[in-house]
């Protein structure tokens, strides 16, 4: 095999472990986001056959005898009295759809395999339901064993349209972005430009700042808890000036606001380090003779400095949008109130509280088009920019 | 002029106290509560509460043992913390998820950046311009298929499937890529002249001179292992498969919380990632500089 050909072989090979991995749980999962985002998918239907129980246990309710007190000679006479849709409605206790009661009715049960495992004695291992249908269902209420949504068409879109709540957590998110992303970038500009002048204890500052960032999300959400509560530290401070204490956590007005400070206050720090990478990379000489020329520090700033962290600023507007339109922990941990979450938040509750997963799909494809709207929107500013920049030159 | 200057240097390194205050206030303060008794008895021998929320605390380092807010320090709350919840199982599970999600990153994401940085294969840059673009995908949109996915695997509440989603970061491949673009070609071409092969290469010669990176990779999959918020939440309803930011919210009273074991809890699971920090500082600077230059 020739030189050229073993390295193709081997790249391909080195790679593979990981084009598996984001197939799988990357493209699959953004491929099936989109079907059922168009689909009923219910997460309690889904999940109802996986419930354990023990069959022996349940025909024995069924047949209200004991399985000691019978006999081989007794299957003819339990066969007979065996109703499948009851077993499964109110001894097992699962309830079943129209079309599921038909499917798994006694004429496509295997009564007669299921009385013969049952004085056997073979059904006293717990199993699940869905275990067991496969076991005794025959013919066509096999399909429906397996739970498979309906296929509704844009019905999500217009329900999420029609609902308010879909509304709210939307804005929220895009104004959760919208003043954080500013926020902490200007902030971690300012106190790297801070930092980067010959002072004493720059590297002290440095690691301080930075300290926020290595912590968990649910950790400062519970510090910060604390902090805002209505007799907490923050309201006996800002009480000096004579302000009346606020719930900041509980009051509609104010709770985002909170969870939007502390995540500045999370994320300014780790910026403020990339940003003094930057600035230290910008030789002196350049500085210094635009001082030379009498610029003014403002102008040396906003025309030199800022220019030339460009990809810094490019690189931290972006991260800060992906990941300020996806802001779940803190939500989770503070917000109550379903007026003040996210639609990230949103999204997790449709899924995992109300069972919803067709909506929360729809919903997960909104944020997709979110991010990549927004952060089309600001690469496309930046461009222009750019070029307006050249064309001054 | 000169005197201008002065000023607005001492205006900046204001900025930097006072910021490095708000930065570090917050755990500090918590750090002290973790240590608070909720009553203790004074020197009359009477009960008496103690109030956290005091402002400004009452603080006396001097005493034996430390004052804080008026009551001395104590470590109870700590032992408390592994007595109402099964803490020490929670410190096991995430040490076992970080640790098997990070053994996990570096060989995956180790051999891709190295194929991607070094070898020529037909769609190299076209396979890689599109793993970065899934860099992109909000986790929440995609959670319902994913959980879907480990659901229908039967591996909710398991290590398994905790780990299975997380097993490599695109964040991480661009990593090692970064770093195997950097490393200087002359070695590797001294290697195929010697007529090295290409496992050979990369394991015996490119992979021990990209220590820094994989240290670096793995202290940043790690911390962000530990971390991990959504995904376990999801995954995980048993609380003995609860990790520590999970099990968090079991302090969570639902009509009032015991703040100082809330405290000690969330300090017992800071405190290792702020030592992890400490040590291996240089390493935290090299992923976060490395992934803002190249924008």
């Amino acid at each position: 095999m020739s030189l050229r050909k073993k390295e193709s072989l081997y790249g391909y090979l080195f790679i593979l472990p990981v084009l598996i991995i984001i197939g799988i749980f990357m493209i699959y999962p953004i491929i099936m986001t989109f079907w059922y985002s168009f689909t009923d998918y219910d997460g309690t239907a889904q999940s109802k056959f996986d419930m354990l129980f023990v069959p022996e246990d349940a025909l024995q309710f069924h047949f209200g005898e004991f399985i000691d007190d019978l006999r081989a000679e007794d299957a003819s006479r339990l066969e007979k009295i065996f109703d499948s849709v009851l077993l499964i409605e109110m001894d097992i206790g699962v309830k079943l759809s129209e079309e599921q009661k038909s499917g798994f009715s006694n004429e496509y049960f295997n009564i007669e395999k299921i009385v013969d495992d049952f004085l056997n004695r073979n059904l006293a291992e717990q199993i699940t339901v869905k275990e067991f249908l496969e076991k005794y269902v025959e013919g066509k209420g096999r399909g429906l064993i397996y739970y498979k949504p309906k296929f509704t068409g844009l019905d999500n879109l217009s329900k999420a349209f029609k609902d308010p709540y879909f509304w709210t957590s939307l804005k929220n998110s895009v104004m959760f972005s919208l003043i954080v992303v500013p926020f902490q970038t200007l902030l971690a500009l300012l106190l790297a430009v801070a930092a980067n002048q010959k002072i004493w204890g720059q590297k002290f500052f440095k690691t301080t700042f930075f300290i926020p960032s290595v912590t968990s999300s649910a950790a400062i959400s519970m510090i910060f808890s604390l902090i805002y509560t209505k007799p907490g530290i923050l309201n006996q401070i800002i009480g000096i000036t004579g302000m009346p204490p606020v719930d900041w956590l509980n009051d509609p007005n104010t709770a985002l606001g909170a969870v939007m400070a502390m995540n500045i206050w999370t994320t300014a720090g780790y910026f403020m380090v990339t940003y003094l990478a930057g600035l230290q990379q910008i030789p002196a000489s350049i500085i210094q003779a635009a001082q030379i020329d009498g610029a003014s520090p403002a102008r040396i700033f906003w025309k030199i400095i800022v220019p030339l962290l460009k990809n810094q600023t490019v690189y931290i507007v972006t991260m800060g949008i992906i990941s300020t339109l996806q802001v779940f922990d803190q939500i989770y941990m503070l917000i109550k109130n379903l007026r003040n979450v996210t639609l990230s938040f949103y999204i997790y509750k449709n899924a995992f509280e109300y069972g919803d997963m067709g909506y929360a799909s729809a919903l997960g494809v909104v944020l997709f088009a979110l991010v990549f709207l927004i952060t089309f929107i600001f690469k496309r500013i930046y461009r222009e920019e750019r070029v307006v920049e050249e064309v001054k030159r | 002029m000169m005197k201008k200057r002065e000023i607005s240097k001492t205006l900046m390194y204001a900025v930097l106290v006072i910021y490095a205050v708000v930065s570090l206030f917050p755990f500090v303060w918590s750090l002290l509560i973790s240590f608070t008794p909720m009553t203790f008895k004074d020197a009359q021998g009477i009960e008496r509460g103690v109030d956290i929320m005091q402002w400004p605390p009452e603080i006396d380092f001097f005493e034996l043992p430390p004052h804080f807010f008026g009551a001395p320090a104590t470590a109870e709350n700590y032992r408390e913390v592994f007595n109402i919840a099964p803490y020490g199982r929670w410190i096991l599970n995430t040490l076992i998820y970080s640790a098997l999600v990070t053994f996990a990153n570096l060989i995956f994401d180790g051999l891709a950046g190295y194929a991607f940085a070094r070898l020529r294969f037909k769609g190299r840059d076209t396979i890689f311009g599109f793993i970065m673009a899934t860099m992109m995908v909000p986790f929440p949109a995609i959670i319902v298929p994913t959980y879907l996915l480990i659901s229908n695997m039967g591996l909710i509440n398991t290590f398994s499937g905790l780990v299975l989603p997380k097993l490599s970061l695109v964040f991480g491949i661009f990593l090692m890529r970064q770093f195997f673009l950097n490393l200087s070609m002359e070695i590797e071409e001294a290697a195929i002249i010697d007529g090295a092969s290409i496992p050979r290469r990369a394991f015996s010669i490119m992979f021990p001179m990209a220590k820094p990176a994989f240290i670096a990779l793995g202290i940043y999959t790690f911390l962000n292992t530990w971390n991990d918020f959504m995904w376990p939440l999801i995954v995980t309803s048993k609380k003995e498969m609860f990790t520590l930011t999970i099990g968090l919210n079991f302090f969570k009273g639902s009509f009032f919380t015991v703040w100082p074991y809330m405290m000690a809890a969330t300090m017992l699971m800071t405190a290792p990632m702020i030592i992890l920090y400490f040590v291996s500082q240089k390493y935290f600077l090299e992923v976060n500089v490395s992934s803002g230059v190249k924008g």
